[in-house]
């Protein structure tokens, strides 16, 4: 098979600069039952996330007398992908992924407040294109915040990475397969400190600062998005309908 | 002056001790979503943990030696101290009571408890409770007097409605405040509300 | 507390207020014995299936996305293709839901939407024959986002419109092209349910969650215009058959008001 020309004068497949998002569009308060949930489009990635919690710990032995215990479960729907059908429920891709978006949540939820619950993210990717891990935060993090539960501060993320030689911003399904190098990356907003970090490919060590860089300026306009959402949860009457 | 907080925000560039906020390096900052207000940061959702003297509407779920386990819309059942009770409980019923007791680790005692006859048993936000109750009570008795309805408002957030009177108006006028539960002029636009639904 | 120790808390709970609600003509919403909360549909919501759909009942959220593949086919039937029907309740869906196997209740929901559209043959299976050996299958995958109860109609209704968004893919050299569609499924019917509840000597259309943990048991009709294709009575109580009849004069008529929706 022919390997399409990822950048075309100065253009990547889908029209976008180098340093250009997809489409992003986030509701906070989108599911009646959660304590707290969102939904986020981004590009071709359809994400809804719920939290519940503190509730009581389960199994009983796992509960610590200091904090919650964060649980976080990321899985793909059957149907998420244009190929073919999926299995539904966890496999060892999802379970990673799973662990680190909990490890990034840890260093911003103030679990100490609640001991000896636990506090759920759930999030399931129903729709992929590439970049479903960053997404899924973006989720997690409004919903945790629609949810109440005391943050230090938020969390925004995009994929950056190397494709036809290039830094990009927010690397789709086509760019993520093909491209040299993918990199996944959140920070707290405030802070940016770097709570999420996955790589892959091979860049020297002055690529990946100057992937750092761009991707703080990108997650600044995510954050943008992720607070709108927030705000505007309020603004509506009832509530923000799930428009899918 | 008015403006919405999120988690991770200054709100004061000093040291102020307030719920919803924790304080790093003399700075204030939100922890939830929140409005502030004339310098005033109001949480707009807020996970619930219990206080003493705070009341409390459960559900009881359990009869043990140690007393009546009470489901308090929290993480863990809170307790009525079988010493304490006077009254004959049966599971399913629901109660009206006080806290007594937290411990470090969020257990629960509850005295002062009064039995609640069948009746509606609804969950909102405990963030939005304050608002609901008003100053002085003056939100919930404006829908106690025009509904007809007996209503009991935990600050865990379980409110019971009781079967008389009219229980739909009651709810729906919860409903209103929680979504409006962040603008100013409250009880006058449920007294408006309520007086055109009646 | 367990969730079967909650869910007898839950009953007591409910049980007496709906007793005392349905002498007086009412129940816990404003609604009539026979009136459907505000039925919503989302078609077309995926671009990665060949057919979805979101359907939404009061509250109550569930997402449809059907996948073709390649199969083989069953030795009985060597010439049909192949549909199934299963079901995620999602633990993000109910504090209830637990992340784990399916559910006894999720196999019930999916096997229940499964007969009625096995029994009202909407899907041409014959059509479906590729070659020898190899048949095309349709993956009907409902996922559960919001239970506020009533969750049967709410699936199979999400199950029926994303049938009637499905794209069929082109297929080249026995293979699907992904992406590449014929046209739409033709579809004889849209099956869609009807769930009642009974408290007492009551019955109610479309239960509330809180309506559900009263009950003492439930029948859900299946229907296409003017037939039943399916049913399922659950929980422990039991009907009378007046009653059942009753149930399936009203499935039929507000069966048509839900596929106007589709």
């Amino acid at each position: 098979m022919e390997t399409p020309e990822l950048i075309k004068d100065g253009k990547r497949l889908d029209g976008r600069a180098l340093d250009g998002l997809r489409p992003i569009r986030i509701m906070a308060g989108v599911l009646k039952e959660a304590e707290g949930s969102a939904f986020v489009e981004w590009g071709g990635n359809k994400v809804i996330c719920g939290i519940y919690g503190p509730r009581e710990c389960i199994p009983k032995h796992d509960a610590s007398p200091y904090k919650s215990l964060l649980k976080c479960r990321y899985t793909m729907s059957p149907f998420a992908s244009l190929e073919e059908h999926g299995r539904s429920g966890p496999n060892r891709r999802s379970t990673e992924i799973s662990k680190v978006i909990r490890e990034a949540f840890d260093s911003v939820v103030m679990s100490g407040e609640f001991p000896k619950t636990q506090i759920d993210i759930y999030v399931d990717v129903l729709q992929a294109e590439g970049g479903t891990r960053i997404a899924a935060i973006a989720a997690a993090a409004v919903a945790l915040a629609n949810a109440g539960i005391p943050m230090k501060d938020m969390i925004s993320g995009v994929a950056v990475g190397k494709i036809g030689g290039q830094l990009a911003v927010d690397l789709g399904k086509a760019e993520d397969n093909l491209g040299e190098s993918d990199m996944p990356i959140a920070f707290t907003h405030r802070g940016k400190e770097i709570v999420f970090l996955q790589m892959d490919g091979k860049l020297t060590p002055e690529e990946l600062s100057r992937n750092i860089d761009a991707a703080m300026e990108a997650s600044d306009k995510v954050y943008a998005l992720q607070a709108e959402a927030l705000r505007k949860s309020y603004d509506s009457e009832g509530g923000q309908e799930l428009e899918m | 002056m008015e403006r919405i907080v999120l988690p991770g925000d200054v709100v004061w560039e000093r040291e102020v001790f307030a719920s919803g906020t924790w304080v790093k390096d003399g700075i204030t900052y939100a922890k939830v979503p929140g409005m502030l207000r004339d310098e005033k940061f109001i949480p707009l959702e807020m996970a619930y943990r219990p206080k003493v003297g705070d009341n409390v509407v459960g559900i009881v779920v359990d009869e043990r030696n140690a007393g009546y386990m009470v489901d308090l819309n929290l993480p863990y059942n809170g307790v009525i101290p079988t010493r304490k009770v006077r009254i004959s409980l049966r599971l399913g019923g629901m109660v009206y009571g006080k806290i007594a007791f937290v411990d470090e680790v969020g257990n629960v005692d509850i005295g002062e408890v009064d039995k609640l006859p069948a009746g509606k048993l609804i969950t909102v936000p405990a963030s939005k409770v304050p608002r609901i109750i008003g100053k002085k009570s003056s939100m919930l008795n404006q829908i106690r007097d025009i509904s007809g309805s007996s209503v009991f408002v935990g600050n865990n957030g379980y409110i019971w409605i009781g079967q008389k009177g009219n229980m739909q108006l009651v709810m729906k006028a919860l409903d209103l405040i929680i979504r409006r539960a962040h603008t100013t002029g409250l009880t006058d636009q449920v007294a408006k509300y309520l007086d055109e639904n009646r | 507390m367990g969730n079967e120790a909650r869910e007898l808390v839950l009953k007591e709970v409910n049980r007496e207020l709906l007793l005392n609600l349905l002498a007086g003509g009412k129940r816990m919403d404003e609604r009539g014995p026979n009136d459907y909360r505000q039925v919503k549909v989302q078609k077309g919501v995926l671009s990665t299936a060949e057919g979805s759909a979101l359907a939404q009942i009061g509250d109550s959220k569930v997402l449809c996305g059907v996948k073709y593949g390649e199969m083989t086919p069953f030795p009985d039937r060597p010439t049909e293709g192949v549909f199934m029907v299963m079901a995620e309740f999602l633990p993000l869906a109910s504090p209830t839901f637990e992340p784990g196997p399916p559910s006894p209740e999720s196999i019930e929901l999916a096997r229940v939407v499964d007969r009625g559209i096995r029994s009202a043959e909407v899907i041409d299976t014959k059509s479906m024959f590729i070659e020898e050996g190899k048949v095309l299958g349709l993956f009907i995958d409902l996922y559960v986002m919001d239970h506020s109860g009533n969750l049967t109609d709410t699936a199979a209704l999400a199950a029926a419109a994303a049938l009637a968004d499905t794209k069929v893919p082109r297929l080249e050299g026995g293979k699907i092209v992904r992406g590449d569609y014929t046209g739409p499924l033709s579809l004889t019917d849209k099956p869609v349910t009807s769930t009642f509840i009974k408290v007492g000597d009551k019955i109610l259309l479309d239960p509330l969650r809180s309506e559900e943990h009263a009950q003492d048991c439930q029948l859900t009709v299946g229907t296409v215009d003017g037939y039943v294709v399916c049913m399922q009575k659950s929980g422990s109580g039991s009907m009378t058959k007046a009653e059942v009849m009753g149930c399936i004069d009203i499935a039929l008529e507000k069966g048509n008001e839900l596929r106007s929706h589709i």
